[in-house]
């Protein structure tokens, strides 16, 4: 009994919360990432990757699940959170937020087609054009 | 309402529908024409609040720059924490950029009439250093740069104690920022030089001169450390007629003037604050200094702050203490060995420095208060605070009556809707 139920809630929390992956250009030298480098990228700490090659990141829109799920599972973040620590950069003109895309096929043709580029998708939608990063 | 409120309002819904105008255009340039929008970058951000303070023989404000506040003037004022800004950010070249911030909110005359609080141009130098000119934020604080920013923040406005330590937050001249990355530790470290100058509530003027500050934030993953120290020379033009009447009395009346006129005064302020925030909770701390070598004394504050973050809703606990380090009071000119005629006017001198030297702030506050995240991209705020003044000061109170009594205690009740566009 206990056991169907925590299935049935397992079922219904991964069809409520997409499994999102970070992903990078097939091209791309890089393979792996830890929550930690994957926030300083996100946030706009650094602008290199750890091989020292440059970092674009790329956002999906601001009311995508597959975005607030990537925030909320690799850098610990509520949608709130990253808007109050985008608005601290960026009304003191010391930054802005990383490039959107409108939605995920726009996101996967720009990461696949630019070396530099990193960005999230849900792991199904992970083909041969980009690659999703290991966690260390 | 009587005509003057009318003005103030009416100039306050000018500047919210002059960058509404100011929105609905950019947002229609995003979509017809690219290159315009990629050029420009348009932000605004608000708050509506309204305080409520037990004390009625004087006003709780924000900062020495208001006329009034809440209390005496307003049983509910919502002049206190409302403000609404809008910024626009112009990428002239690669490395060129400007910026243009104007906020509208509760000036020194009691109008709404929007400023121009920063406004510069920048340079990138390299990936890893800038130098702007300009009017640029003045960094003495952990939270310097986002203190306007209502939603940026957990509290509704930061801790008074600590924040009224170096009032202004904007210079006009020059900075220059050098980023470090060792690991994944990043290091910001800034120089500003220029100068500030403000017109006061009770008139005069005051200009900080000469003005610099250097500043170093090291990031670590989750943890900000930031310290800066900053020097100024001061002169408060009110302040330094009433000093030359002292001067007038002799090298008794010379002496007082030379240890309290602030005329072109070297002002320190020295500053160090921490904050961890791992996403689900988060705990921060400052400690300040701030000597102004003049009448205005030395002052020492800190504060830590907690909030845990329960889905939507974060409440939060702040304790700030404010101490005054130099002497609250003077025995002034001596009284007795002066002639009958000169005898009063004396008398009226002592009076007024001791007045300002007993309203050096001595206080501390113990605030509880909740956000909630009730919709995208804005927030509304409960918060609670309990002020206890030290003996004989009114703490950071302004407008005080004559029935007014210092060292009692005050609880200040605020709510206010932050938004970020």
């Amino acid at each position: 009994m206990s056991v169907s139920l925590s299935v049935a809630l397992s079922l219904a929390a991964g069809a409520a919360v997409a499994d999102v992956v970070p992903v990078v250009s097939a091209r791309s030298a890089v393979t792996a990432l830890s929550n930690s480098q994957l926030a300083d990228i996100f946030l706009g700490k650094v602008s290199h990757f750890p091989n020292g090659l440059p970092a674009v990141p790329i956002d999906l829109a601001e009311d995508s699940l597959v975005r607030d799920e990537f925030y909320a599972k690799f850098l610990g973040k509520t949608p709130a959170q990253i808007k109050a620590f985008w608005a601290k950069i960026i009304f003191t003109g010391r930054g802005h937020p990383p490039k959107t895309m409108s939605n995920g096929t726009a996101l996967k043709k720009f990461i696949a087609d630019n070396n530099n580029a990193i960005g999230y998708l849900e792991r199904e939608w992970v083909d041969s054009s980009v690659k999703a990063l290991a966690q260390p | 309402m009587n005509k003057y409120a009318t003005l103030r309002f009416s100039s306050c819904w000018t500047a919210i529908g002059l960058l509404a105008t100011l929105s609905y255009s950019a947002g229609a340039g995003q979509t017809s024409d690219d290159s315009l929008a990629s050029m420009f970058a348009l932000s605004a951000f608000g708050t509506l609040g309204v305080v409520h303070s037990s004390e009625d023989r004087a006003d709780f404000t924000y900062n020495i720059f208001r006329p009034e506040g809440a209390g005496y003037s307003q049983a509910w004022s919502p002049d206190v924490d409302s403000r609404v800004g809008g910024q626009i950010v112009a990428s002239l070249a690669p490395r060129l950029s400007a910026m243009v911030q104007v906020i509208s909110e509760q000036n020194y005359d009691n109008t709404f009439t929007p400023h121009v609080e920063w406004a510069n141009l920048k340079y990138q130098v390299t990936p890893y250093a800038s130098i702007r000119v300009g009017r640029i934020v003045l960094p003495s604080f952990l939270v310097s740069d986002s203190r306007n920013v209502g939603y940026t923040n957990a509290w509704i406005r930061p801790p008074v104690e600590l924040y009224s330590l170096v009032p202004v937050d904007s210079s006009d001249g020059v900075d220059v920022s050098y980023r470090l990355h060792s690991g994944r530790v990043i290091q910001t470290l800034v120089g500003t030089y220029g100068e500030t100058n403000s017109t006061l509530p009770a008139g005069g003027t005051g200009n900080s001169r000469r003005q610099w500050i250097v500043s170093d934030t090291v990031e670590y993953g989750s943890l900000t450390v930031h310290a800066a120290y900053q020097e100024a020379h001061l002169t408060l033009s009110n302040l330094h007629a009433l000093f030359g009447h002292f001067r007038q009395f002799g090298a008794q009346g010379n002496a007082l003037a030379d240890t309290y006129d602030p005329y072109n005064r070297r002002l320190t302020f020295f500053g160090m604050g921490a904050m961890y925030d791992p996403g689900a909770w988060f705990v921060m701390g400052e400690w300040g200094t701030t000597d102004f070598h003049s009448v205005l004394g030395k002052s020492t504050a800190w504060y830590a702050s907690t909030g845990y973050r329960l889905g939507k809703v974060t409440p939060y606990l702040t304790y700030g203490e404010l101490h005054a380090d130099s002497n609250r009071s003077d025995p002034g000119l001596t009284v007795s060995t002066l002639p009958p005629f000169l005898a009063g006017p004396a008398r009226g001198l002592n009076g007024a420095l001791n007045s300002i030297l007993g309203s050096i702030s001595d206080q501390r506050t113990m605030s509880i208060g909740a956000r909630w995240d009730f919709v995208k991209n804005v927030d509304l705020k409960l918060q609670y605070d309990h002020t206890r003044h030290g003996a004989g000061s009114p703490g950071t109170l302004i407008n005080l009556q004559p029935d007014f009594q210092p060292g009692g205690t005050v609880d200040l009740f605020s709510v206010a809707i932050d938004f970020v566009w």
